[in-house]
């Protein structure tokens, strides 16, 4: 590698500005966001100059760096990026830039909320350019953990009234406030990283090569049967982070609690790490596996797409809606993933691209509406769009892509995954796919109706409501046009992601 | 410079100096006081300052001298025919010891109670006793020898559990231990019975030999051991006695008793199961897997109903000797390297939680989970450090205990052992869900009291160092990784 170390950069940054905003911006709520701003632009500055620099005519990874940490056991901090890796990281950038903007309104504790904040998005970073599969995990923890926190401390508790045969006992257990969820969700993932641990080690010590660069393992073929129970362990340990069903339960509660910001890294940008997790580690690394389960994990994806579509129908809470809707969006990706083809996995990492952006939107247009409102009862609302019609159309714009109408990024990346379904072995998983995006077209207008077109509500609360100001306009601006922009050129992502995934997929076994 | 070879028993002799020393300082120091003036409440803080923080110190620096003597300790050498050996298990050990003693010391150099304060040079003189029993233990290489140790540790705890003799619970603690110890020696004094009966040799040399001949008695006998020490390391299903005994004895002591003796009872069994044991041993993983799971499984589940912080430590240090036995399950020289790692992680994470919740049960006088709400905002470093300790302890990366969990985990998965590794990892949440609810306490409940906690200047000092070996193991573990290794390392040769 020659000249500068941007990836470290781009990681990095983020740390540093949270360190400046701990130690140097003591009681002082604007240096702290302007501090957390510069250090999220350094980022998106970095991550833009990797978008543009990065050759789409050479495949492979890029712009490595390499600095041996702990040599006798093959430790190696080494971070590269290929197609997939750029893409997500910009897809962080746009969101972390986009959620310093969205939080600027957090009053309690606000250095601590930043400080945590960009600590995470390090570690969101790291799992993305890592290629260390050791350096990878420790990241992975770093961007789960300070979960805890933010949502226990900054998080809202919502109305949720368990119904049904098993409610007594969801009642006892504090569902819907924000411990509850935190402790959820933070138990949930590192139940997935107990397995994505193990797996790694079985990989290390049974390659037997004292290194734990993933260049190195994906040199070695791995026995069938350690393959198959391993790539079980990665799909269960990174799945849960992507949400496939039934370890989904958790992120619905957790993304209805989470503090606006939160909501958006955690659904736009977390839970990708998950579906990366699986295509780098699990397709990449064992491919005879990734061919043998590819059944199951289209099946559950197919479970996710419907079953999360249904789920976000059933909702009242707007918070909820938008949550199960991630549930639904995350079955499309994993359902391109399984395709193993190679329309099917450039749409699930666009879809995982745009579904980042679009629920980042979403999450920041709710944390709007409850702030303005009060309210995040979808039934009690209406007719907001005469009083806040850029929040109105913003929302409805970040709708449309969600149900996949063309010239919005949910558009191409629906189609390229609906396309490779089609023509991977199991043809019949484009039936599902095609029935989510229809369940999400009768959920996402029903709810857009109710709250913004719809006759205006009598309820004395909503009459008077302001629209977007100031830095809130910035947030929805940035990801409004990136969600468009991507829809009306999708060779702006698919130029890259095909660099990964065709050598991705060429040496799956059949190829 | 090192010690000649004709002085192995360095060590020990420094110790019993320091033991007669400090005795000796307490009766003299008694002797100038007036009995019945110190029963006084207003004199109990000049006692203090007088015999009682005097024999403390003394101790204190007493232990961190002899603590700089092990380094100057050759290493390799043996007397009395090779039933004491100085090799670099039994160093290591020594330090632990020591460097564990001088830490719960510095601890308690500030206790309030009056009976600490009049009575200081017997509880002090006890420690040493008791690190002078380990300190042999750890260089013992012959049954007998092995349990007069055991016995010269142990009798020293129990008094020391019951120090605060009125208190109804410290009596009772103290008992529980007592009747729980002395059974355990008991059935340790039974199983080297049966192995001197049939090998005609009180030598541990002479096991690999019985064992190879397939004497069955051999077996019964080191069965039995491993139930005797499984009591004292607090193994499943013999940990009854710790949740109380650690609830009922004062803090400072609760942490080197949490730690210790248990790395104590680890060296008797790496003694007696690995060193020179050869293949002969292979047949017992499963038993020992099995055992560590179970281990596990209990104090982990035992610990989430738990309301009390000590008795909640309690459980999770259980939880904690499982996972040490998945290192000696492993029966490597890496795991028992990592085993190692372990003990010396747990003791900086365990200790330091201990001295931190002294802190907070002085200032709140209670040791309910409760009394940490908002501790965040109060004492915003207390609870950092809390949190550190909790976060080492379950197993987060950046702090020494995840590395103790992975690399015990690493040697297992060496040994092909992946079932007891998933158990393992899975529990490790488990435990973090009890870990968490205390830092949702710290961090997410608002505070009753605004006043912040008040951390006495010695505490702080030991929380520091405690702070210190866990974050400084946990960003570069890599020296004692090959300290560890290279211990290990000589066991098998």
């Amino acid at each position: 590698m020659t000249g500068l170390p941007v990836l470290s950069i781009m990681t990095w940054a983020p740390f540093v500005a949270a360190l400046v905003v701990m130690f140097c911006a003591r009681n002082n709520p604007l240096l702290v966001r302007i501090v957390s701003l510069i250090g999220a632009t350094i980022s998106l500055v970095a991550s833009l100059w990797i978008y543009f620099e990065y050759d789409r005519t050479a495949a492979g990874f890029q712009f490595q760096e390499e600095f041996a940490l702990v040599p006798s056991l093959g430790i190696t901090y080494l971070l590269a990026v290929d197609g997939i890796s750029v893409l997500m990281s910009l897809l962080t950038s746009i969101i972390i830039f986009a959620g310093v903007f969205a939080s600027w309104t957090v009053k309690n504790r606000s250095q601590e909320f930043y400080a945590l904040l960009l600590l995470l998005v390090t570690g969101v970073y790291g799992v993305f350019v890592s290629l260390d599969l050791f350096i990878f995990f420790l990241f992975y923890e770093i961007a789960v953990l300070p979960m805890y926190l933010l949502i226990g401390i900054w998080g809202s508790t919502g109305e949720v009234r368990p119904q049904g045969i098993f409610g007594w006992a969801f009642g006892r257990t504090g569902v819907g406030t924000k411990e509850y969820a935190a402790m959820k969700l933070t138990l949930y993932l590192l139940f997935g990283s107990a397995f994505i641990l193990v797996g790694i080690l079985a990989l290390y010590v049974t390659g037997g090569s004292r290194s734990f660069s993933f260049l190195t393992f994906q040199q070695m073929t791995f026995d069938p049967t350690l393959q198959t129970w391993v790539f079980l362990a990665f799909y269960v340990g990174f799945g849960i982070l992507a949400a496939i069903w039934p370890f989904h339960t958790w992120s619905p509660d957790g993304h209805a609690s989470a503090p606006t910001a939160v909501s958006m890294l955690h659904a736009g940008v977390l839970m990708k790490l998950g579906a990366y997790g699986v295509v780098r580690l699990g397709i990449g690394l064992l491919p005879d596996a990734a061919v043998e389960w590819a059944w199951l994990v289209g099946l559950i994806a197919c479970i996710n797409i419907v079953y999360g579509a249904l789920s976000a129908m059933a909702q009242t809470d707007l918070k909820y809606v938008i949550a199960y809707s991630s549930v639904s969006h995350m079955g499309v990706v994993m359902l391109g993933a399984a395709t193993l083809t190679v329309n099917g996995l450039n749409g699930s990492v666009f879809q995982m691209f745009a579904h980042g952006i679009m629920t980042g939107l979403f999450f920041a247009l709710v944390g709007l509406v409850y702030e303005k409102a009060h309210s995040r009862e979808i039934f009690k609302m209406g007719g907001f769009a005469t009083m806040m019609p850029g929040i109105a159309t913003a929302f409805t714009i970040g709708g449309l892509s969600s149900l996949g109408l063309p010239a919005t990024a949910g558009f191409v990346a629906e189609f390229l995954t609906f396309l490779g379904a089609w023509g991977s072995n199991y043809s019949w998983w484009l039936f599902p796919g095609v029935i989510g995006a229809f369940l999400t077209s009768i959920y996402v207008l029903r709810v857009t109706k109710q709250i913004f077109w719809g006759p205006k509500s009598e309820d004395p609360h909503f009459q008077h409501l302001p629209d977007a100001i100031g830095t809130e306009w910035a947030a929805l601006g940035i990801l409004v046009f990136v969600l468009v922009l991507f829809g009306v050129a999708p060779g702006l992502a698919v130029g890259p992601i095909d660099t990964a995934t065709v050598p991705l997929l060429s040496r799956l076994p059949g190829q | 410079m090192t010690l000649n070879s004709g002085m192995p028993l360095a060590i020990e002799l420094a110790l019993f100096a320091l033991a007669v020393a400090v005795l000796l300082k307490g009766i003299i120091g008694r002797a100038g006081q007036d009995p019945r003036a110190t029963e006084s409440a207003e004199s109990v803080g000049r006692a203090q300052r007088g015999s009682g923080s005097g024999t403390g110190w003394m101790t204190l620096f007493g232990l961190l001298a002899v603590f700089v003597l092990t380094f100057f300790a050759e290493e390799g050498t043996s007397i009395l025919r090779g039933s004491f050996v100085q090799d670099g298990l039994a160093l290591f050990a020594k330090r632990l010891f020591l460097a564990s003693a001088a830490i719960s010391v510095l601890g308690s150099l500030t206790m309030r109670q009056y009976a600490f304060s009049r009575r200081s040079a017997e509880y002090h003189f006890a420690i040493v006793v008791s690190v002078l029993g380990m300190s042999i233990l750890a260089s013992a290489r012959e049954l007998v020898l092995l349990f007069l140790a055991f016995e010269l540790m142990s009798i020293p705890l129990f008094l020391m559990t019951g120090f605060l003799k009125r208190e109804a619970v410290a009596s009772e603690a103290a008992l529980k231990f007592f009747l729980v110890g002395t059974a355990s020696s008991a059935v340790i004094v039974y199983g080297m019975s049966f192995i001197y009966g049939a090998t005609g040799s009180t030598a541990l040399e002479a096991i690999p030999a019985g064992l190879a001949d397939g004497n069955p008695l051999v077996q019964l006998g080191m069965v039995l051991l491993l139930a005797g020490l499984g009591f004292k390391i607090a193994a499943f299903p013999f940990h009854m006695w710790a949740p109380d005994t650690y609830e009922a004895a004062s803090t400072p002591f609760v942490a080197w008793l949490s730690v210790a003796p248990k790395a104590a009872g680890f060296v008797a069994l790496i003694r007696l199961y690995v060193q020179g044991m050869g293949d002969s041993m292979l047949a017992w993983i499963p038993a020992l897997a099995a055992l560590a799971g179970i281990t596990i499984i209990t104090g982990n589940l035992m610990a989430i109903p738990q309301r009390n912080i000590k008795r909640l430590l309690a459980y999770s240090g259980i939880a904690h000797i499982g996972y040490m036995l998945i290192g000696l399950a492993a029966f490597s020289s890496s795991g028992i390297a990592m085993l190692l790692f372990y003990l010396v992680a747990y003791m900086f994470g365990n200790m330091g939680a201990f001295l931190v919740i002294e802190t907070v049960s002085r200032s709140e006088q209670s040791d309910g989970i409760d009394a940490y709400k908002g501790l965040a905002q109060r004492s915003p470093l207390l609870a950092l450090s809390m949190l550190v300790f909790l976060l080492s302890l379950g197993g987060i990366p950046f702090v020494a205990g995840f590395w103790a969990k992975l690399f015990v985990f690493w040697a297992a998965i060496e040994r092909g052992l992946y079932g007891l590794v998933f158990l393992g990892a899975v529990l490790t949440v488990v435990a973090l869900y009890y870990y968490l609810v205390v830092a949702q306490r710290m961090y997410i409940d608002a505070p009753e009291r605004q006043e912040p906690v008040r951390i006495p200047g010695l505490l702080a000092t030991a929380i520091a160092i405690c702070m210190l070996g866990v974050v400084g193991m946990g960003v570069y573990p890599a020296p004692w990784v090959e300290m560890a290794q290279r211990v290990a390392a000589t066991l098998f040769v």
